[in-house]
């Protein structure tokens, strides 16, 4: 079912768990099956030098999440929200139909991390 | 009874899906539909699609003959003492909220709930709680059989709102001795036999419940029809709680006068093809006995408890003997989502139901986050058994 990548991430996942005084913090909630996403950046000028994250979602969730976290890693605010559910996904090698709305829980939480950044910054 | 003949009457199960055939395991959400069920639809819709009551022509006359003739059949199915105690809804939530919304509860009031309700039998009363200040009590599941809790609980109560069998994990309550406690109490007792009415037999007045609330749906029938028992007198008393057409026997610009029960509480043009199709259902389950199809689930429960219980990542939700859970298997698989059980399973194209079930409240207060339900009716065989074990142990072969 699921492509040699995402049992690759699902099985040695990077970046998982809860990360000391993030920069930014943003959760996703997938309506579809009601599983959530903890997504955690660590930024210096402009550019996220660390990600995190935390989820009960499935392995499709689990995979694109520990692929994320490493896509973003030296990415810059703006080119990290570039990212595409769809990059994410062709990165692992695909995910099944039935399995995409997982994949949308990351990039989600990312970008709601990157806007909490933001925000914070302004104040 | 024989499955393998029994199958013969549903289109998919002989025609299966992208080559390959399809084990339905998905009975607790809605089950398949047998020929004659959709035949007696179509025969509505081909030869009589008029309306019951208003129209006085034959094929007028043919609808109400055959709308009250399937009234009669689900109620001798579930033995009440007339058929104008069958309200014909759209489903079990329909009926919850039938009952409700019609006895006017007033602030203060207390409903009885247990704590493995479906958002069905959940929701309508935190909503009266919010409108209306009705006040809520909350029994846990008397996993051992003792009562005490309801005993304490009932006191003073004015509802008494239980599920006879969860969809959660198949166990049943002891509904005849709950209802006993309530009555004694001076409580009413409405049932959601949602999952009960189709897998096993039902004698309202045995029970003594004075509203019983179920769904076409996930007994053969067709979907947008269900029903709501409720005692005569009581649903002479009570005021209906959707209005308009065929609720009246007369109007004037300033009154109306209301129609007698079952007609008072069905507003509008009704689901006529649905109400024959699920009288199809009735007599189909009938042919086949409700008690030969209980036993049936049970041993095909038996068959895959025994197996995949040996492994010890697997749990199930509720008693571990599966003659109390009925025709339900719900289990969790550690380190495997349940969502990625039903997926790898829907690739081998046997369908099962993973999450949380509509019984949300349930797993949030446990911190689980799921489970997946397998749940069988009398079309599913022995073999398909043996299949969907071999497909579980080889899920965890993948993601071990
Ligand atoms: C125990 C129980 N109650 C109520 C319902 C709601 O039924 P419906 O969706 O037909 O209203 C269900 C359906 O899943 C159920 O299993
Ligand atoms: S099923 Fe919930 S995230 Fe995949």
């Amino acid at each position: 079912m699921y492509s040699e990548k995402v049992m690759e991430h699902f099985r040695n996942p990077r970046n998982q768990g809860k990360m000391e005084n993030p920069d930014g913090t943003g959760v996703a909630g997938n309506p579809l099956c009601g599983d959530v996403m903890k997504f955690y950046i660590k930024v210096r000028n402009g550019t996220i030098v660390e990600a995190k994250w935390e989820t009960f979602g499935c392995a499709a969730a689990i995979a694109t999440s520990s692929a994320l976290s490493e896509m973003v890693k030296g990415k810059t605010l703006e080119e990290a929200l570039e990212i595409k559910r769809e990059d994410v996904s062709s990165f692992l090698g695909g995910l099944p139909p039935i399995k995409e709305h997982c994949s949308n829980l990351a990039v989600d939480a990312l970008r709601k991390a990157i806007k909490n950044y933001r925000e914070r910054v302004k104040e | 009874m024989n499955p393998e003949k029994l199958r013969e009457d549903f289109p998919i199960l002989v025609n299966g899906l992208n080559g390959k055939p399809v084990i339905y395991f998905d009975n607790a959400c809605v089950t398949l539909k047998p020929r004659q069920v959709i035949e007696a639809m179509n025969e509505y819709y081909e030869n009589f699609p008029a309306c019951h009551g208003r129209s006085s022509h034959k094929l007028g006359l043919k609808v109400t003959e055959e709308y009250e003739k399937s009234r009669k059949t689900v109620a001798e199915f579930i033995r009440a003492k007339k058929p104008a105690e069958i309200v014909f809804v759209r489903n079990t939530t329909e009926a919850i909220n039938l009952v409700a919304n019609s006895l006017e509860l007033k602030k203060g009031d207390v409903v009885v709930t247990t704590d493995k309700e479906h958002n069905s039998n959940l929701v309508p009363w935190l909503f009266l709680e919010k409108r209306r200040g009705i006040k809520r009590r909350i029994v846990p599941w008397p996993e051992d059989g003792n009562l005490d809790d309801f005993t304490e609980a009932v006191k003073g109560a004015t509802l008494v709102s239980i599920v006879h069998t969860s969809n959660l994990d198949g166990t049943s309550l002891p509904v005849k001795e709950i209802v006993k406690i309530s009555h004694d109490a001076g409580a009413l007792v409405l049932v959601d036999g949602a999952q009960s009415v189709p897998h096993k037999e039902t004698d309202v007045r045995k029970l003594d419940v004075d509203f019983l609330a179920f769904s076409g749906h996930k007994m053969l029938g067709p979907s947008g029809i269900g029903c709501l028992y409720g005692r005569y007198e009581l649903l002479e008393r009570m005021e209906p709680f959707l209005v308009g057409g065929d609720t009246v026997d007369d109007t004037t610009y300033s009154s109306c006068r209301l129609s007698k029960p079952p007609e008072k509480f069905e507003a509008g043009l009704q689901n006529y093809a649905g109400a024959i199709g699920l009288a199809a259902a009735v007599k189909y389950l009938k042919r086949v006995g409700l008690e030969r199809v209980e036993k049936h689930e049970k041993t095909l429960n038996r068959i895959i408890t025994e197996s995949l219980l040996q492994h010890e990542q697997i749990s199930v939700i509720g008693p571990e003997d599966p003659d109390k859970r009925g025709g339900i298997f719900s289990f969790t698989i550690k380190g495997i989502h349940p969502h990625d059980i039903s997926a790898f399973l829907d690739e081998e194209n046997i369908f099962i139901r993973s999450g949380a079930h509509c019984v949300h409240s349930w797993f949030n207060s446990r911190g689980i986050e799921g489970s997946a339900r397998a749940s069988f009716y009398l079309y599913n065989t022995k073999e398909e058994a043996e299949k969907f074990i071999e497909a579980v142990e080889k899920i965890m072969k993948i993601f071990g």
